[in-house]
């Protein structure tokens, strides 16, 4: 074992790990306002905007993520309209290139996991918000977005991996994240196993971190879900969400 | 003369060209409780639910306290309430309590009861915590504040369920089947609450099947057959020899 060398390839991997943090925590910051928006549209009574919210989850989920990057980053410049925009400045760095390709995938997925969560709530404390006088706005604060995103944490957790795996895309693009720093030390050395292990091992340490904080929001969110009585489903009845 | 609390006249419903609602008149004034009876399928529950506007009438007209709400026809020809507000605000007036209880999973029992007063009713947290906790105890609940409705029997949270209709203040309060998910064993304790309302005066529209309530507690027994009233009258009289011959089959079973 060269221990120095994997010591060095360590640090000089680690030194990644700030821009695959970066790219995750924004797009999945943008994907998730994005995904509300089109979780809505999919919810609303308006046909059109219904379908056009449907057509973008179609598309986004049913292409691979890697030729959605390399349409945003080769795509937009083959245009002369784009290229002198005032956008040009954002569209030609590979940064926000990546960002916005992982923040329109992570949204089309995210979208879907908001409307399942949305349509999970019980239909019977809906009414009861309703009944009470609460205004649409108030319903959806109080009751239903509460009640949805509980129901829809879990699946989001699996969501948020998935886009910390992503960004290792990101190094087709150029960016120096872990990924483009292991191509980069391999492409020096020619060690490919060492150095995809030690990168593995990152993206494993940094998903298991964020596993456990998911799991500590879901805990805390639901203190309904614990010490249950005896009879879990009796008590599920009960409290009207089988009926 | 004072205004009835509930006005219904000539309530129409349809659901997709089937008939529920046959053309209802009904009053309740204040202070009374009024029992709706009938086979499941006779409109009891479409008729209490087109009171609060949880079902829009196919035609006809609700008044709650003299006002009548607002209906007009969409492009597809149906009624809709008019102005959401005022439904909303009448809604605030017109408390109801569901078969399935329906509290609010993700909040403590205490929590569910000040949830509308706070957010709808835009009333200090700590007075609606005071006064909460006040509704709790006479349901006879209040150590059971910090609980959630999983962690609740039914009877419990039907119990929740009413101390939260309570915290509204509402003018009239509408009952539907609230002891019909109830184990048999739980049914007195939630029936027990309700007529202590009864007796306190308030006003109260009651869809139920426990005849033993209808008979003695409410002042006034409407039974409902096909969309229509087919009876009505002091209990008494419609389960005594005045009742009409389908009621008294009714009651048979």
């Amino acid at each position: 074992m060269d221990f120095p060398f994997l010591a060095d390839t360590f640090l000089r991997l680690c030194g990644g790990i700030p821009l695959t943090l970066l790219l995750a925590l924004i797009s999945c910051a943008i994907g998730a306002a994005l995904a509300l928006c089109l979780a809505a549209m999919r919810l609303s009574k308006i046909g059109p905007l219904a379908a056009l919210a449907h057509a973008y989850v179609f598309v986004y989920r049913g292409t691979p993520l890697l030729v959605q990057i390399f349409l945003v980053y080769y795509g937009f410049g083959q245009f002369p309209l784009v290229r002198h925009s005032f956008l040009w400045p954002i569209l030609r760095e590979p940064f926000w290139c990546a960002i916005i390709a992982l923040s329109m995938n992570t949204g089309a997925y995210a979208s879907e996991i908001i409307r399942g969560g949305i349509l999970s709530v019980p239909h019977g404390q809906i009414e009861a918000a309703r009944a009470c006088g609460m205004s649409r706005l108030t319903q959806f604060r109080r009751i239903v977005m509460p009640l949805a995103i509980r129901q829809a944490l879990p699946a989001y957790g699996t969501e948020i991996i998935l886009m910390v795996k992503a960004t290792s895309l990101a190094s087709i693009i150029t960016l120096m994240e872990i990924t483009g720093v292991a191509a980069e030390i391999i492409s020096e050395t020619y060690r490919v196993i060492e150095v995809f292990v030690i990168a593995g091992a990152l993206y494993l340490a940094i998903n298991f971190i964020l596993t456990r904080i998911v799991q500590i929001i879901e805990h805390w969110l639901t203190p309904y879900e614990r010490g249950r009585p005896a009879l879990p489903l009796a008590a599920s009845v009960d409290a009207g969400e089988i009926a | 003369m004072s205004e009835a609390v509930i006005s219904i006249r000539d309530l129409h419903k349809n659901f997709g060209g089937v008939e529920v609602l046959n053309g209802i008149f009904l009053d309740a004034d204040e202070g009374e409780v009024v029992s709706i009876l009938g086979a499941s399928g006779s409109g009891k529950s479409t008729m209490l639910r087109c009171i609060n506007m949880l079902e829009t009438p196919s035609a006809g007209e609700v008044r709650v306290s003299g006002e009548a709400i607002a209906l007009r026809r969409g492009r597809d020809g149906s009624f809709r309430p008019a102005d959401r507000r005022q439904v909303e605000r009448i809604r605030s007036r017109v408390a109801m309590v569901f078969q399935n209880f329906n509290l609010w999973s993700h909040r403590t029992v205490l929590e569910n009861v000040i949830e509308a007063p706070v957010h709808v009713q835009g009333r200090k947290r700590a007075e609606c915590v005071e006064e909460a906790l006040d509704l709790l105890a006479k349901v006879g609940i209040a150590e059971k504040r910090d609980h959630y409705p999983a962690h609740l029997s039914g009877g419990q949270q039907q119990r929740a369920a009413i101390a939260r209709a309570l915290a509204m203040h509402p003018d009239v309060m509408l009952f539907d089947e609230p002891t019909s998910a109830l184990d048999p064993e739980l049914v007195g304790e939630v029936l027990r609450v309700m007529q202590g309302l009864a007796a306190e005066g308030r006003t109260m529209l009651v869809v139920t099947h426990e005849m033993g309530f209808a008979r003695n507690v409410s002042d006034r027994v409407v039974f409902l057959h096909r969309g229509v009233i087919d009876t009505e009258g002091k209990p008494e009289d419609v389960f005594g020899a005045a009742g009409s011959e389908r009621f008294r089959k009714f009651i048979a079973g």
